[in-house]
């Protein structure tokens, strides 16, 4: 499961005039391989993560997974595209506030046609994976510290076995001990299942330990070099 | 858990909030309930105004009205010449007569009250029919103090005496014969009361012994209070054999009634008052319509005001949720799906509104058609008059003169499959068009801007 990416380009029509928020990305990234990108805020990390999870059509380029042009893709079929093959993890978890955790996880599985009989299981399952026992899988977010939520928000990343997930800043809302764990256990996921990650971070000591970090600079990708 | 619980558990997600929203939409609902069933009720009158005014003519002696006014009644040459006018189905003749404390052994049950007293200010000229013979030695006492009296109705049928032109409710006891000539009398049941009277008790009246053959009752008070014998019997004991002060004619069917009216006019001429219900009923089926259509445009009005309620709650609910839809589209979820899930929570919202506005409704409609129906007719001053004086200063409208005027007072909401059908109906219509353009709004959410990170 690979994606290549070539003359990715993405320009925002603002008040202010056209932001170029990506200009002519080439790169490509092999099955199972963990990914980092680093940039300051503002270069377009999170634009380039919209691109390449099919939430935004880009100006110009193309984006093939496992052969197809994603960016080509009807609006249903890159919806399919997004509850099948991608998972997404959010700096702000994005949880379902009135959902208990196995439901937030139920979500994801129903959008990926999984019989409901099996959702529930199949839910604690994927929660357990992630360090979430039976009870706190019956709580609300709310109900949980950060660190819980985003393991729980991992837990519905990886619902549907999804060929990569995408990360953004995952760590971004947590202490530095807590963003440490969430981390690893990105990171044990990705060598565990063979998942293609690409997380998007501020933290370079993280970004050092994933098998390659970019970097963003004005819309531009460039290696990072250690 | 699929996205229609889901939808369910959305509606109550914030109970106060939710709370307030069923109360104002249950208020709106119940107010289109509640108009449509008075609108029900108004179109059943209509029909029955129209139905029962169909093929009614009164014929009445020019100046007279009740006991009051003055010129000579009907004489039975004229009712003769009635009958026999081409289309005419069917008469029934009335001769009235009040009977004073020396005419009859009998109590009135009618207080005289200021009006009535003032009514006979004038005794001595009076407005009544000629005095029954044998009256005169003892007049001197009776007139000069103002008396209560019990009014006669001399009729071929007591029918005619039923409010709106049914039949007349008669319990204990039988009907008279109106074309006979003996002295049987029915008794209205105030006047039955008042006298201790039973079915085959007697009673003296003009001098002569009558038999009660039974009690009815009209729940009009000056009506309760007299009584109605056959029309021959009245003009026979008041002398005034063959007169009549009016004259009901009933047409063959109603598109001959201008026909048959206007060959009475020109075969009775200017001695007579011709009025045929159905333009009387004219007005009221106007004033009726006018409810109507009050009644609609609360129904248009309640509609839509529910409709803005629904869209503005839909509205801020979604813009409160912005992130939360695009979450589920980036995770796979289709618009479809969440609009459904949205749609969902509208429409939870508003079947909870709708059920308690529907028993709400139904609750009030009834206050709610006479706020209407009172409305109405006070502006539309010919539609009511006093019924019933007190006293006995007028008498009967005529057979059916007041059969649309205290049918409007009549008129009650009616709650019927066909109502609450329309109002279920109006909800959901409400639920659907409340929510379109929330869901416009839900469809145009772009899923990336929940990457777009609260910075
Ligand atoms: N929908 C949009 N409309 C206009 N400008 C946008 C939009 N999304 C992103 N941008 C702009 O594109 C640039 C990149 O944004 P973003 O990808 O969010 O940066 P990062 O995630 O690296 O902080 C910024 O200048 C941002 O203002
Ligand atoms: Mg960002």
């Amino acid at each position: 499961m690979s994606i290549e990416v070539t003359g990715l380009t993405k320009t925002f029509q603002a008040p202010g005039g056209d932001v170029h928020a990506l200009n002519d990305i080439n790169f490509s990234v092999k099955t199972g391989q963990f990914i980092s990108i680093i940039g300051k805020s503002g270069s377009g990390k999170s634009t380039l993560l919209s691109q390449l999870g099919a939430l935004d059509q880009p100006t110009k380029g193309e984006i093939v997974v496992d052969g197809q042009d994603i960016t080509r893709l009807s609006g249903s079929a890159q919806t399919a595209y997004r509850s099948k093959k991608i998972g997404f993890v959010f700096q702000q978890y994005n949880l379902i506030p009135n959902l208990t955790a196995a439901e937030n996880v139920m979500l994801a599985l129903e959008f990926g046609g999984v019989p409901s009989q099996q959702r529930h299981d199949e839910a604690l399952k994927l929660l357990a994976s992630v360090g979430i026992d039976e009870d706190q899988a019956q709580r609300r977010p709310g109900k949980l510290s950060g660190g819980q939520q985003q393991r729980i928000s991992i837990a519905r990343a990886l619902a549907n076995r999804p060929s990569f997930i995408l990360a953004d800043e995952p760590t971004g809302n947590l202490d530095t001990e807590t963003g440490k764990t969430i981390f690893k256990l990105l990171h044990d996921l990705s060598r565990s299942h063979d998942t293609t990650i690409i997380v998007v971070t501020h933290d370079l000591e993280i970004a050092g330990k994933t098998d390659h970090t970019y970097q963003l600079k004005d819309g531009k990708l460039i290696n990072y070099k250690k | 858990m699929n996205v229609i619980t889901r939808g369910m558990r959305g509606a109550v997600r914030s109970p106060l909030r939710a709370g307030a929203i069923v109360i104002m939409l249950a208020i709106s609902i119940g107010l289109i309930v509640a108009m449509l069933a008075a609108k029900a009720g108004v179109e059943t009158k209509i029909n029955q105004v129209k139905q029962t005014a169909a093929t009614g003519i009164t014929v009445r002696p020019a100046g007279i009205n009740g006991f009051a006014g003055g010129g000579d009644p009907l004489t039975a040459a004229q009712v003769a010449t009635v009958s026999k006018t081409t289309h005419v189905a069917s008469t029934v003749s009335t001769l009235t007569d009040q009977l004073g404390t020396t005419d009859t052994n009998l109590t009135p049950s009618l207080e005289l009250g200021s009006f009535g007293m003032r009514a006979q200010r004038f005794e001595g000229s009076s407005d009544m029919p000629m005095p029954p013979a044998g009256m005169e030695s003892s007049s001197g006492s009776s007139r000069t103090l103002p008396t209560p009296r019990t009014t006669v109705t001399g009729t071929t049928d007591a029918n005619s005496v039923a409010p709106n032109g049914g039949t007349l409710t008669i319990s204990p006891g039988i009907t008279i014969d109106g074309h006979a000539n003996d002295n049987q009398a029915l008794v209205g049941t105030d006047l039955a009361t008042k006298n201790n009277l039973k079915v085959g008790s007697t009673f003296t009246a003009y001098g002569q012994t009558f038999t009660v053959k039974g009690i009815f009752k009209t729940d009009n008070r000056f009506q309760d209070s007299g009584m109605i014998v056959p029309l021959a019997t009245l003009q026979k004991l008041t002398d005034q054999t063959g007169a009549v002060t009016s004259l009901v004619v009933n047409a063959d069917s109603s598109d001959n009634v201008a026909t048959v009216v206007s060959s009475l006019k020109s075969s009775l001429g200017s001695t007579v008052d011709i009025t045929s219900e159905q333009e009387r009923a004219q007005t009221s089926v106007t004033t009726l319509a006018s409810i109507s259509n009050l009644a609609t445009s609360g129904v248009v009005g309640a509609t839509i005001a529910s409709a803005v309620i629904v869209l503005l709650t839909m509205t801020m609910i979604v813009r409160e949720r912005k992130r939360e839809i695009g979450v589920i589209k980036a995770i796979g979820g289709t618009n479809i799906k969440v609009i459904t899930q949205f749609m969902t929570e509208a429409l939870t919202l508003t079947v909870i509104g709708g059920v308690i506005g529907l028993g709400l409704g139904v609750a009030v409609s009834g206050s709610i058609t006479k706020g209407l129906v009172d409305a109405q007719s006070n502006s539309t001053s010919s539609v009511t008059r006093p019924s019933g004086p007190g006293g006995g200063f007028r008498g009967p409208v005529g057979q059916f003169g007041g059969t649309a005027q205290r049918g409007l007072q009549a008129i009650t909401s009616s709650v019927t499959p066909a109502t609450i059908a329309s109002g279920i109906g109006l909800t959901f219509v409400i639920a659907i068009i409340g929510s379109a353009l929330p869901a416009w709004f839900i469809a145009r959410i772009r899923p990336a801007e929940v990457l777009r990170g609260v910075e």
